[in-house]
């Protein structure tokens, strides 16, 4: 039977139509209402230009969001995978158990993000009362025991350490992948040459997995950015400023927390900067780690 | 010599997985553990076990607390979600990777960049576009909005998995007389099902946690799905410092994901692997 290629956009259109309607549409209208001036969704929105934008950069409380937001993105980040490195390699020795600890170790990113803010808001770093505090307590580590890991000043690094928790299983189950993708003759050869473990690291296992990993850290870039439930619900009633990114700070400044704002341009405006950030991140990657494909 | 060195090696690699794993089942022990206390000891004896096993908190949440009723919605939203995300998914993506189509690269690529978009940047437009359709504050409504938002991750995966797939059977079966729609469900969606069961475990534990989009665009309070009631009943919990409550909702959250996980663990993780890597 001869293939009618015009078929093909019978199989499209459902989707195209949604994706086209409520997603496109949506963000290229967010970008035009990110020069306007609109507050509430009733009134005339007002062209300002770039006003929004300007005015992003001496918003204090604008620059906080990002630098927590680039924080989270990048000390994460080096968390994630330093960690899920590690682990690839510790289960990649011929360990006995590595499917149950692989699951284990993946178990956390499958939970909702409101429940691990409830568990290590309330049961883990809840001061005095919470299991780490107690723990201390157990040990007579008396700095500790009295340590409050959700003050202002820490809140941000304890829930970085919660965000790598939560995602090391995912990224260990990409690396993973790549890495056995690997022909073992590689290795083979290399240690009759009397290469060290680690030179095999560096010079077999990081360049081969290196396409890998360039999905993997992209696939970060964006989560991290966007990241808002687990931060947003952690503190409870709202997150504390010292936990505000962008993607909670465009929520406050559009929404509100227990009263409306509606600043529905200027909210726009920190989403077009946030989008800005994804290209750029995506962008850095790319340059970074170069895509040569390493034939084998 | 070297045999003993061997072993402590394995004995460190033990020991650091081991303590990690002890991190994660804490969770659940704890949460669990929490969710048949009562107020008055659920900290004051942090690390005792519950004085009796009684399910009082989680009927107490079940019926008082609405619980009952937001699970009820989330099994209506997610389950018809995900059905629908699958249904305009996996042709869309059999198209694109399959049928020769004319721009199939150029819409791939704009499929995909639909990940890059940060989520939050559509909440107000979206808001605007949804609310003379009478979809703000209506389950259907937060189907539209959970159905599209995962069409671009959908499709990565399944492009990924029809690429994979032979052409020579897709070949035998047009010239054996099939038409595309035969030879698309007759033969490419036998053969992709590996895929199809990834994108669908992965969107439901997406979609059954997430509560972001909810909060935004379910109003009332008979709407809510289980994670924002969870999320309301939380973010309440100054004025009511009713903790068992929440433990008890955070286990009913838990329980489906954690028994999907059970069954399907593997399969999604061989998914995760065969889709994200071409």
């Amino acid at each position: 039977m001869k293939r009618r290629r015009y078929i093909a956009w019978i199989f499209l259109a459902p989707s195209l139509i949604m994706y086209l309607y409520f997603f496109v549409y949506p963000t290229i209208e967010a970008i035009i209402l990110s020069f306007y001036k609109a507050s509430g969704f009733t009134q005339n929105p007002e062209f300002v230009g770039f006003k929004n934008f300007s005015k992003l950069i001496s918003d204090d409380s604008f620059l906080a969001a990002l630098k927590n937001t680039l924080l989270l993105l990048v000390i994460g980040g080096i968390g994630i995978f330093l960690i899920a490195f590690i682990f690839s390699l510790l289960l990649g020795s011929g360990i006995k158990g590595k499917k149950v600890y692989r699951t284990i170790i993946f178990f956390p990113f499958i939970i909702a993000p409101v429940v691990h803010s409830i568990y290590w808001g309330l049961l883990v770093y809840n001061p005095r009362k919470g299991m780490l505090n107690q723990f201390f307590k157990l040990l007579h580590i008396e700095a500790l025991a009295k340590f409050t890991f959700t003050e202002p000043k820490y809140v941000l690094w304890s829930v970085i350490f919660i965000v790598i928790w939560v995602s090391v299983g995912f990224y260990l189950i990409l690396l993973m992948a790549g890495i056995e993708r690997i022909p073992p003759y590689l290795y083979e050869a290399a240690r009759i040459e009397g290469a060290t473990e680690l030179r095999m690291f560096f010079n077999i296992t990081l360049p081969l997995v290196k396409e890998v990993l360039v999905i993997a850290i992209i696939f970060w870039g964006i989560n991290a950015v966007k990241m808002f439930d687990l931060l947003y619900a952690f503190g409870g009633i709202l997150p504390p400023r010292a936990l505000w990114t962008n993607a909670i700070y465009l929520y406050i400044m559009g929404f509100g927390k227990r009263d409306p704002i509606f600043q529905l341009g200027y909210a726009s405006a920190i989403g077009v900067v946030t989008l800005l950030l994804v290209i750029v991140i995506s962008f850095i990657i790319r340059k970074l780690i170069r895509r040569e494909i390493y034939e084998y | 010599m070297k045999i003993k060195k061997f072993s402590f090696r394995k004995f460190a690699s033990h020991t650091i997985l081991i303590i990690w794993s002890i991190t994660v089942a804490m969770l659940v022990v704890w949460m669990v553990i929490a969710s048949f206390k009562t107020n008055k000891t659920v900290f004051s004896q942090l690390w005792a076990l519950p004085e009796k096993l009684s399910l009082v908190n989680f009927s107490n949440a079940w019926s008082n607390l609405d619980f009952g009723r937001y699970t009820f919605n989330s099994i209506f939203v997610v389950i018809i979600s995900v059905a629908l995300i699958i249904i305009i998914s996996a042709p869309a993506s059999y198209a694109l990777t399959r049928m020769k189509m004319k721009f199939a690269q150029p819409i791939t690529f704009f499929y995909l960049a639909g990940m890059g978009i940060p989520v939050q940047l559509l909440f107000i437009p979206l808001f605007k576009i949804m609310a003379p359709l009478n979809l703000i504050n209506s389950l259907p409504g937060l189907i539209v909005v959970y159905v599209t938002l995962s069409i671009p991750f959908t499709v990565f995966l399944l492009t990924g998995f029809f690429l994979s797939i032979p052409s020579e059977l897709e070949d035998a079966a047009y010239m054996d007389g099939c038409n595309e729609f035969q030879t698309f469900f007759k033969i490419m969606v036998p053969m992709a099902t590996p895929g199809i069961v990834t994108a669908a475990i992965f969107n439901f534990i997406g979609l059954w946690n997430e509560y972001m989009l909810a909060l935004i665009f379910i109003t009332g309070k008979e709407n809510k799905t289980l994670s924002l009631g969870l999320y309301s009943l939380y973010s309440s919990l100054q004025y009511t410092s009713d903790w068992v409550s929440i433990f008890a909702g955070s286990v009913l959250v838990i329980i489906p994901t954690m028994i999907i996980f059970i069954v399907l663990s593997e399969k999604l993780i061989s998914g995760i692997t065969m889709g994200a890597i071409k």
